[in-house]
């Protein structure tokens, strides 16, 4: 071989790799396996469930390969791009042929007829049959096209060809869908926020746990939540007002299934509960004396004679079978020059051990109900949602259209007589395509009989 | 009207295997009059069928927690068994090949029992499944697992009944072209069911597609069978390949269906039993 020679064969050979079939075939079925592997191995856990499952050499394999997020794993995303190469190629390779097929001329189709299906003699010269048999054939078929062979004729006709387009279409929406799934991936953002009824919030919490300004504000109006007579909850409704440039521009209910948009941002009813806004404790020291308080949530509580406390977290009600059910809060106290403490607080009259020299009791829980709802920004929506109808579109013309084509040929007998052959051609539906011959055959006058 | 639709279910899954047993005998004595017989049964099961479903319907809106009849397993069971039989008695009044009932048949009777093993009683829906997207879903992805079953049943009969012995006989070549139409039958649907499935989710989460395990088999069962379909037109496969190919795709139709719910968690925890 020479120096310049293998290049050409090289680029030649990597494209006729992209553009088989055996690689859709394995890419398709390598997909099917490596998803089946995502749907046994639980997906975006915490590390510690993992260690748990399979142990720590059994996790590092599984974070080093990304089995954790196996579909959104690069490995797994390049396989998808090699699916959508192989996809444009082998497209691209196919159309140069079906342009072929598509633009041959018909005259010259209709001189190579195929082996005929159907044969059967009609009274009376070919000439004096021709034009009954094309306009037969072309109310069927569409225009039609001659060609002579010797003393014998020829008509030509075909449908459908654009079908052949079908299978383009179901690959082109494949892309689509793809594309629209990475526009949502670069340029769009999920979160949640929650907002307490007759609250205003102006930024959201975004996935990775990031606040991102909405460059608006929504208003919680009103909250409520319905239930059937069995005590399921049959409804949840938010209504809310979407202030922009500080005057309301926009109210939308959200329920579940139905949500609101503003600004191509959608708001979904998501969830519900009540937040902590207060909690009016008793702190009681070792000597026993007592001392009311006030603790805010959210805020370090600056207290009467130097000391601090704050509420680091807390649960509307813990059930404890038979020793306590109620309300437990966490509070982070520190004495003017004193070490912070934790302790958790009970309701008062509770036998707890205790975590320190002092006691915390809830004497007053002050709750606010907020309504939490997902926001989704995608502009790839749109991508998928054209994608999926050409999907389906393109099933259609790729299962339900074929095409089909047509020869009549009249040929003289030498009696007076034309012997008439039916040959027929699709790419696929051959019953279809028996089925328009015997009925071609009955109206040109033809019996069943088939051919030789 | 709750009790009577439940009662009526029960007697139509044992006139189901009542119409297994007579296709069973008319494929075994190839007797006519069986096959009559079964072909009637079967009629009227499914005509019984469609009335219990309508029944169960009205009862829910008197209940006033009024939703269509698609909304859990039982329910979707019951509606399995419904298109299965539909789409049997489609293929058979276009072909009078009442073999294929053999197979497919008894596929709608083990529907209908495995429902009757579940808790029949009509409950309210929850928030997130009041969609007219989640009721075409249902009914997408059911009509297309039936295509998927009616295929595989399909499958089973040509290599039971010993058509790859002479693929080309013209038996052999009506039953691997019906395993194909029902194959196209099921895969558009799958795809429109799957479609739906993500407008829906997207409605109620804002997410078009989570990879949740149902999801993600959806796709895998999508994926065997656009393979399939892409070895009969690229490659040609037919006959045998096509019979043994369409039952692994059911297979994983059936995973999809039942084998998600019972072995691995996720979104669908709601098209379980409990």
């Amino acid at each position: 071989m020479s120096q310049d020679q293998p290049r050409k064969p090289m680029a030649e050979r990597i494209w006729d790799f992209f553009a088989s079939v055996k690689l859709s075939f394995f890419l398709l079925l390598l997909l099917a396996v490596l998803s089946i592997a995502g749907t046994l191995i639980p997906q975006k856990e915490g590390a510690a469930a993992y260690v748990r499952a399979y142990g720590e050499a059994g996790w590092r394999f599984i974070s080093a390969l990304g089995l954790n997020d196996l579909y959104h794993a690069p490995w797994f995303v390049l396989i998808m791009a090699l699916l959508a190469a192989n996809l444009v190629i082998c497209s691209i390779n196919r159309l140069s042929l079906t342009m072929r097929i598509l633009g041959k001329d018909p005259v010259a189709e209709a001189g190579s007829m195929r082996k005929p299906k159907q044969s059967f003699t009609l009274p009376g010269e070919p000439a004096s049959n021709l034009d009954k048999a094309r306009q037969v054939l072309e109310r069927l078929m569409g225009n039609s096209a001659q060609a002579k062979d010797g003393d014998r004729t020829v008509l030509f006709a075909q449908r459908g060809g654009w079908s052949r387009f079908g299978v383009y279409v179901v690959h082109t929406s494949v892309l689509v869908i793809m594309v629209g799934a990475l526009v949502g991936n670069f340029w769009g953002y999920g979160g949640y926020v929650n907002i307490p009824v007759g609250s205003t919030v102006d930024h959201i919490i975004l996935d990775n746990g990031q606040a991102k300004p909405l460059g608006f504000s929504l208003h919680l109006d009103k909250f409520n939540v319905a239930f059937y007579p069995n005590g399921m909850p049959s409804e949840y409704r938010s209504e809310v007002t979407f202030i922009d440039g500080g005057k309301p521009v926009q109210k939308s209910t959200l329920i579940v299934n139905d949500p609101a948009e503003y600004k191509g941002i959608d708001f979904y009813q998501s969830s519900y509960g009540n937040d902590l806004k207060a909690m009016e404790v008793e702190l009681i020291r070792p000597d026993g004396a007592k001392q009311r308080l006030t603790l805010e949530a959210g805020k370090i509580n600056e207290l009467p004679g130097g000391a601090k406390a704050a509420i680091q977290g807390w649960r509307e009600r813990v059930q404890m079978g038979a020793m306590y059910d109620g309300p437990v809060a966490r509070i982070l106290y520190q004495e003017a020059k004193g070490e912070p403490q934790a302790y958790t607080a009970f309701r008062p009259g509770v036998k707890m051990p205790q975590s320190g020299p002092m006691k915390f009791e809830i004497v007053k829980v002050q709750t606010e109900a907020y309504s939490g709802l997902q926001v989704k920004y995608d502009p790839g929506v749109w991508f998928i949602w054209v994608g999926c109808t050409l999907m389906v579109i393109g099933f259609f013309i790729a299962f339900y259209f074929s095409h089909r084509k047509v020869w009549l040929r009249l040929s003289p007998t030498g009696q007076g007589r034309t012997k008439l052959e039916i040959a027929g051609a699709t790419n696929k539906n051959r019953q279809g395509l028996a089925r328009l011959i015997t009925r071609l055959s009955h109206e040109l006058g033809g019996g069943p009989k088939k051919a030789e | 009207m709750e009790a009577l639709s439940n009662q009526i279910l029960v007697a139509v899954t044992f006139t189901f295997l009542a119409a297994s047993v007579l296709y069973l005998c008319h494929w075994a004595f190839k007797s006519k009059v069986f096959g009559w017989a079964a072909s009637g049964v079967t009629w009227a099961a499914l005509g019984v069928l469609t009335l219990a479903i309508i029944l169960r319907w009205v009862a829910s809106h008197q209940m006033g927690i009024g939703h269509a009849p698609f909304s859990n397993l039982f329910e979707s069971l019951v509606f399995f068994a419904w298109t299965i039989a539909a789409i049997y008695l489609i293929i058979e009044l276009s072909t009078w090949m009442r073999t294929i009932g053999s197979f497919a048949v008894p596929l709608a009777f083990l529907s209908m029992l495995y429902a009757l093993t579940l808790d029949p009683a009509i409950k309210p829906l929850l928030p997130a499944l009041k969609s007219n997207w989640l009721i075409a879903h249902v009914i997408t992805c059911f009509l297309g697992y039936a295509g998927f079953a009616v295929s595989a049943a399909l499958g089973a009969m040509y290599l039971a009944t010993g058509q790859a012995k002479d693929p080309a006989s013209p038996r052999a070549l009506v039953l691997d072209n019906l395993i194909y139409q029902t194959v196209v039958v099921g895969f558009i649907l799958l795809t429109a069911g799957i479609v739906t499935g993500s407008i829906w989710a997207n409605s109620a989460w804002g997410t078009y597609w989570s990879w949740d395990p149902k999801e993600t088999w959806s796709l895998i069962t999508w994926l065997v069978y656009a393979s399939l379909l892409h070895s009969r037109f690229m490659r040609g496969w037919q006959g045998k390949r096509m019979a043994v190919f369409s039952l692994v795709g059911f297979g994983c139709v059936l995973f999809t269906y039942f084998g998600v719910n019972l072995l691995l968690s996720g979104l669908h925890s709601y098209a379980t039993g409990k």
